[in-house]
This record gives structure tokens, sequence and C-alpha cells, in this order.
């Protein structure tokens, strides 16, 4: 069996008695491109934190490539590379020094593939930290961490601040990495993003894991909207199991359909259907519903997704 | 170039329904008032507690009037707090006294503190903010020297609250007029440097360097003063120094205040500067900021410890500078100082430490090495906020994300800290032999080394409480570093009176050095207190690998 590329199990950090990150069992296999959600506060920070050993778990472990992320830190970071939100860049060093500092410290670095990053992402190497832009401070960070080409990209909001050229050149960037067999860890609020890249994504709530799965799997698990238009009246289909919201104008009815199509199917066929139109909800409404739905703790998902988290790993 | 930024537009307000033209005073202040209060308020209980021990134990004008024969020939009290004159009254032991040490705490303190509140916070980006779009740079610097005076006021109202105490006391007797003409003569270092350091600011891109540059001045003041008040024939220096003309005010004793009005024209004049340069340079830059481009160098960036030096060589070189000229100077006036004085000071030996240093070139020169101790001391405590603020700015995490230990990037960054202990140590009595022989004054190159090295351990402690406050509350390195620091060097200044208990003095580290090379140093204690930093040290990063790093977009220590 192939190793993970990061393993949690119970990974639980508390502030106090604010609970940051809540019980997390996560599994992200080599090779994936992995997508980590969730809206602001819900935890997608401190659970890199904990995976980098930056800050120390309450209860619970992690594992990068079955090192343990907290005694075996270094032998972790071998293997991997960082780009965070925020930039901690010397503000007096060039983009150049800059990267020549980091991979000393990093080791390993592809130097062709280090001026062809620098091609890529048109970094001017010679200005200051200082005189950058937002968006150039996090190219340099972006170069750091892909010229050493390591087996694990954690990437926290890596594109904050790049303008859509550069989010392309990212995204190729993180193709050619899945490519050569890298692991990429995602975390973003750009889902334009985690659809054209991510294989699976987890989605995080208030500290907990609410959902985890490919975007497929996520879609099926949502309700699918459907607009029936009739000859005549509207039949009152409130009654069919998995229909719900059921909005009636006329001779057309909206519903929300939950679960499998066959009861609805059957209830539509002795009625005088004119029309029937389905669609998937956009990844928009999907994570909208997923973020903004009440949470069901005691169920370990959000209410407006079924259940099944088990097993959804590929 | 003048300001460009989009005009105030003081119809806004915060959520908070405050006008947001206000928010940086408001921020500067809070912090200044906070830092102010706390010292105005250890200043004012030391002045009352000094001056009750001082009437209490010289009762009689016979005690006071021995006394200031002992005093005004002390030629290290002379050196160090300026010339005691009328010091067989109570006013004038107070004046001299008092001024002379909050000339002294007050001065470190305005430069650290405006450099921080100014230099700091704009360096880590938190005026870009407040900038924006709400007010010009040159008011942005009006806001910002306005919450430093807040910050002074909060100084003053304390040490006034002391001298109106002290002067009720029978034996004193000063009325208002007085207490308020003593207190402003003592806050007039805090004010004056508190501008100097705010110009600095301007000068020069980062708060390490502000502080350098404007301790150096403060150097200069110094040593001016100090050759002006022990070198036959160079008073006239005094008026040199912005030093010089706190201890020539005089507020109780004298009957002209003008050389307040001098200290009133100089912070005017420093603050309209201030201003002025506020309003020509860039937001985050500086006057002196250099170029935003250049072709790499690639010296110094192999490891963390090579970079930490890269990153603050000027700094570094700009203390070592400093000392070397300020002892430099002193050694090559210390022969005509001690020259006609030897052996006036006998009864010095009985008035506790200060007083135990007599007047031989070598006696002088121990107090010129507790200077360069007090010195090495403040680059400790320096180094310690620089390593917690390599955390707090991220720069840390940068570097820990990758495969280094923060076992080593610790140990590397306190050798490094210890190493420039040590070499501004050797380069203080090098500089002293330097000027000393130069004079002929037959103090011998080794025992100058040997004293180089023996003001270090003090240092080696303070290091070693840093280490571990940064270990176990890494946000409060900077108030207990600095705090401790002040609080020796009060029990120092102290230690003339009797009354001061052993176990007070037992805690200023600098009273287990001894002042070489006027004694030879005490290697033993020497050892413990190297030790002691090193159980500290140890320690503190013992807590710091098992805890989370903390960046901190608040902190301000
Ligand atoms: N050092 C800390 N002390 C106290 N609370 C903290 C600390 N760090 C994070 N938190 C809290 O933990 C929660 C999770 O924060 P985290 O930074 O992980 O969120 P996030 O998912 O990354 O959000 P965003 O999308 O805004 O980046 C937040 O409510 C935050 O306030
Ligand atoms: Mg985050």
């Amino acid at each position: 069996m192939p190793i993970p590329a990061i393993r949690t199990r119970g990974l639980t950090k508390r502030y106090r008695d604010f609970v940051a990150l809540d019980d997390l069992d996560l599994q992200v296999e080599a090779g994936e491109v992995f997508g980590y959600l969730g809206p602001n506060g819900a935890g997608k920070t401190t659970t890199i934190r904990l995976l980098l050993g930056l800050a120390r778990p309450t209860s619970g472990k992690a594992e990068i490539f079955d090192r343990d992320c907290h005694r075996q830190t270094v032998e972790a970071h071998r293997r991997l590379a960082f780009v965070p939100a925020e930039s901690g860049l010397w503000p007096s060093l060039t983009g150049e020094e800059t990267l020549h500092i980091l991979g000393r410290v990093q080791g390993g670095v592809d130097l062709a593939y280090r001026s062809e990053l620098i091609e890529r992402f048109e970094l001017d190497p010679t200005k200051k930290v200082r005189a950058y832009s937002k968006g150039n401070r996090q190219k340099v960070l972006l170069i750091a961490a892909l010229m050493t080409r390591p087996d694990l990209l954690v990437l926290d909001e890596p594109t904050s601040g790049l303008d859509p050229i550069m989010e392309e050149a990212f995204r190729h960037s993180v193709r050619e990495a899945r490519d050569r067999g890298q692991t990429i860890f995602l975390s973003s609020h750009i889902l334009g993003e985690v659809e054209a890249l991510c294989d699976r994504v987890a989605i995080l709530r208030a500290g907990r894991m609410v959902e985890v799965g490919t975007l497929a799997q996520l879609r099926h698990l949502s309700a699918l909207t459907i607009e029936a238009t009739f000859n005549g009246p509207a039949p009152d289909l409130t009654q069919v199991p998995g229909v719900t919201r059921v909005v009636v104008e006329e001779s057309r009815v909206h519903l929300q359909l939950q679960g499998p199509i066959a009861p609805l199917i059957e209830a539509l066929a002795s009625t005088d259907l004119q029309g029937l139109l389905s669609r998937e909800p956009s990844l928009e409404e999907l994570f909208l519903a997923i973020y903004e739905s009440p949470i069901d703790f005691a169920q370990g998902h959000v209410s407006t997704a079924v259940a099944a988290n088990e097993g959804n790993r590929p | 170039m003048t300001a460009t930024l989009t005009g105030p537009r003081s119809d806004e307000t915060t959520p908070s329904g405050r006008h947001p033209s206000t928010i940086i005073a408001r921020q500067v202040g809070r912090e200044a008032v906070r830092s102010g209060l706390l010292w105005g308020l250890a200043f004012g209980v030391f002045i009352v507690l000094q001056t009750s021990a001082y009437t209490s134990q010289y009762k009689t004008p016979v005690a006071r009037a021995g006394l200031a024969r002992a005093y005004g020939t002390n030629l290290g009290l002379n050196a160090l707090l300026g010339q005691a004159k009328a010091i067989n009254t109570v006013g004038g032991w107070v004046e001299w006294r008092f001024l002379g040490i909050l000339s002294i705490l007050g001065s470190v303190w305005g430069l650290l503190t405006s450099s921080r509140l100014l230099r700091g916070e704009e360096g880590a980006g938190r005026f870009d903010l407040l900038l924006v779009g709400q007010t010009t740079r040159g008011r942005a610097t009006i806001q910002s020297l306005t919450g430093l005076a807040v910050g002074v006021m909060a100084m003053f109202v304390p040490i006034l609250v002391g001298t109106i105490i002290v002067g009720h006391g029978a034996s004193v007797g000063l009325h208002l007029g007085q207490s308020l003409a003593l207190s402003a003569a003592l806050i007039s270092g805090s004010v004056m440097f508190l501008t100097i350091g705010s110009l600095t600011s301007q000068l020069v891109r980062t708060r390490e360097r502000a502080a350098a540059f404007a301790g150096t001045l403060f150097a200069v003041a110094f040593a001016l003063r100090m050759v002006a008040d022990t070198v036959a024939g160079a008073h006239w220096l005094i008026w040199l120094s912005p030093l010089g003309w706190i201890e020539e005010s005089h507020p109780l004793t004298g009957h002209d205040l003008s050389p307040l009005w001098i200290v009133l024209d100089m912070t005017i004049i420093t603050s309209v500067a201030t201003w002025r340069l506020a309003q020509i340079r860039d937001v985050g830059a500086a006057v002196f900021s250099g170029s935003d481009t250049s072709a790499p160098h690639l010296r110094l960036l192999g490891n963390p410890v090579t970079l930490a030096i890269r990153l603050a060589r000027s700094t570094i070189g700009g203390w070592l500078l400093s000392v070397a000229a300020f002892v430099i100077l002193i050694g090559a006036t210390a022969e005509s100082a001690t020259a006609d004085r030897s052996g006036s000071s006998g009864i010095g030996q009985a008035l506790g430490r200060l007083g135990a240093y007599g007047s031989s070139v070598a006696d002088y020169l121990g107090l010129t090495m507790l200077m360069v101790a007090l010195i090495v001391a403040m680059i400790a405590a320096t180094q310690m906020t620089a390593i917690r603020r390599e955390e707090a700015d991220g720069h840390l995490e940068v570097l820990l994300v990758r495969p280094l230990r923060r076992s080593s990037w610790l140990a590397g960054r306190v050798a490094l800290s210890v190493l420039i202990l040590v070499v501004t140590g050797v380069v203080g009595g090098l500089g002293t032999w330097i000027g000393a022989a130069s004079q002929n004054a037959g103090i011998s190159l080794g025992a100058l080394i040997l004293a180089g090295f023996n003001v270090v351990p003090p240092a080696i402690v303070l290091l070693g409480l840093g280490a571990m406050t940064y270990g176990l509350w890494p946000r409060k390195t900077g108030v207990v570093v600095y705090g401790y620091l002040a609080w020796s060097f009060l029990i120092e200044m102290a230690g003339g009176l009797r009354k001061v208990s052993h176990w007070l003095l037992n805690s200023s580290v600098f009273f287990h050095m001894t002042p070489a090379p006027a004694t030879n140093p005490n290697w033993t204690s020497a050892t413990i207190m190297i030790g002691l930093g090193a159980v500290g040290i140890f320690f503190g990063g013992f807590s710091f690998l098992r805890r989370d790093l903390q960046t901190d977009a608040g902190e301000m220590s």
C-alpha cells in the first residue's frame, strides 16, 4: 500500500476554550490534488500550521509521508514546500537574494526550473521585497516552493493578489507538478481554481470536516433543481420522497430533489407533463449551500447534503 | 515631492463612530501612555524613596556638608551624573541626583519608544492601512508626535506627584512652582530624545537603525557632558550637549531656567524637521532609503545565522562605532580628569557602590567600563527583542517551514548575540586603551582587554532572562528585558545610599561585576553569571521548542 502524503488522526487544536480544529481525520493520497475549503475562520490555516509543525496539536496526530509532523518535523519538511497566504519575507533583500537563501535552507533547487518559473511568473528578481506589490511577493513565495520540486506542496490561498494571467501560470505549474507525481494540498477560496485543479475536496466548517469527496460526488450529494411544466394545473408533489422547497406557479413547479429520482418520475408518470428541466447546482450554489446551511454536528455533515462521507475515498 | 495621498476626508467615521483622522494619534498615544505612565510611576516612587532615605540618613547640616565634600570631589559621580555642586542642601542633592539619573534613563526611553512607535509600526505596514485615503503623511506625523506628547504627559504627572510629595517633607520644602520646574527638567531628556528618535525614524528604514542612530547621538551628548564635567577648563563643552542643558538648568538651586528653553527650542526644531522630512518621503520608505533594486549580493546568504548578520550588520556596526568613539574619548581624557584629584575621595568607600570608585586613572576607567557594561547589556536586550521580532513579523516561519530545526535556529541566533556582546566588550576595552595610551596613562592593554571581557557576563544574564521569557511568554520579551535592565540601572544608582538593603543591591546584575580595571575581574562571579545565563537560555530554548510559533500583527514591544 502506498504511503499517503498526509494523514491525520483525531487532530484537534484548541485556543483556550475555543476549538479551532475538532477531531480531524484526513487522508490525502500521494499524487492527488486535494482541495481544502471552508468559510473564513473554518480552521484551514490552523490545520496547515499543525501539519507544518508550527503549532502543537492539543490532541491527535498528523503525519506527512509517515513522518510525525511534530516529532520528525525536519524529515517531514525535506519532502514538502509551503506557500503561505501572507509573506514574512525580508524587506531589504531582493527577489533573487530571497530565492537564494530560501533555496539554501530548503536544499535541492532545480536551477533550470527556477529560471523557467521566474520567466513564467514574469518576476523581476532585482527588486527588493519591500518594493514588490502583494502579487509579486506571492510570486516569490510560489517560485521558492515550486523550484525544489517537493513531493508535497502545501498551499494556503497561494494566489491571493495574482492577476488572471498569473493565475493561469499558477494552474499550469500545479498541473505540471501533478503530472510529475507531486501531491498538492490546496486551500483556496477561488472555486474556479478548485474546480479546475482538484481531484478531491474536503470542506471544513467551524473546525469540523463536513464533507469530503470528488466534486462529482459532492454534486451528487446535493439537491437537483427541477422545473416541471404541466398542461393544466400542477399536481401536488410535496409528498414525493426526497422533494423539498416546492414552489408552484400556476402550471409550473420548481422543486429540489435529493436522493433517488425514481419516486418523482413515478409520480410524474400519471400527470399531464408538458416539459421537464433538471440541472445540477453550480459549484457556487453547492458551496453556498454547504457553507450557509445549519450544521448538524451529531451527524457530522451539513443538512442539505446527504451523509455518506465514509467510503468516498477513491 | 509632497504628500500625494488622497486628502483627509474628515466627514468619514470609523464603525466605532470616531474620526479616522485621529486613528494614528490614538494608537501611538495609547502605547506611549502605557509605557510613559509605567516609567513615570517607577521614577516617581524612586524619587520619593531615595529622598526620604537621604533625609533620614543625613539629618544635620554637618552630615550633609560631609556628604557634599565626598560627592563633590567624587570623579565617578561627577562623570556619570554631572557636577555635584550644591548638594549640601536637600534641594541641591535632589536636583543633581535625579536630573543625572533621569536624563540618562529618560533619554534612552525616549529614543527607544519613538523609534518603536514610529518606525517599528510603519515598518510592519500597519500605518499603510491607516494612511489610505484618510490622511496625509505630514498629518500622520503630527498625529504621531501628538501621541508621543500625550505619552510624555503620562510620564510627567506621576513624576510631578513624586516631587510634590518630596517637596512637602519638612526638610525639603518646595513650593508648587519649584516642583513644576523640577519635574519639567526631569522629563526634558525624554522629550528631547522622543523627538530625536522621531527624526531618525524618518531618516532610516528600520526601527533598529533609527534607535541606533539616535543612540549614537545620545552617546556623543553623554560623552561631551562627561568630559565637560570632569576635565578642568573644558566646562564650556557642556553647552554643546543636550544632556548638558538639562544639567545646567538647576531648577531648584539656580535662578535662571533658560537652559530649559534651549531644550524646548531644540524639541520644536526637531519636531518641525521630522514633520518636513515625513512629507518628502514615501510611506514605508526613508530619506536615506537606498535603491529599491539591486544586483544580487549573495554574500552571507548561506544560512539563517549569516542571514541575521547580514540583516543587522549596519545596526551592529553603528553600536560598535559609538562604543569605540565613546571609550576613546573617555580614555583620552582620563589622565587630565584625574590629574589633581588623587586621594580626595577618602570616605567614598563608606558611601557604597558608586562612591567606591576612587579617583585614580584605573578607578576612572573602571567607571567607564561600567558604562560599557550598560551598553553591552542594552545590546543584549536589543538582540533578544530582535529575535522575538523575527518571529512576530513572520520571518521565522518562512525559515522553519523548511528543513531547519528550531533548536539550530535559536542556538545559532543566540551564539551570534553572544559573539556581538563579546566583540563590543573587547572593542570597549581596546578603545579605552587606545585613548588612554595616547595620554600615557599607564594601564596595560591586557588589563583593559580583560576588563572588556569582564563586562560581558551581566549581558549574558540578561540574554538568559530574555531567552526564558521568549520561550514562555514571547510577547513579553521586550518588556521583561528592558524592564530588568532599567531596574538594575536604578538599583545601581540607588546604591550610594546605605539604606538600600543588600537584597535589593543583589537584584542588580551589575552589582555582581567588579569594576575592572580598577580591581581585578572576579572570575568566580563571572562564571556564575554565565552559568545563570546559560541555564536561562537552555530552559527558554526548551520551552520554545514546545510551543506554537506566534506571529503577531498587534505586537508593540
Ligand atoms: N493563535 C490563535 N489564538 C486564538 N484563536 C486563533 C488563533 N489562530 C486561529 N485562531 C482562531 O481559529 C479559527 C480558525 O482560524 P484559521 O486561521 O484556521 O481559519 P481559516 O479557515 O484559515 O480562515 P481564512 O479563510 O479566513 O483564512 C478562527 O476563528 C481564528 O480566530
Ligand atoms: Mg487561512
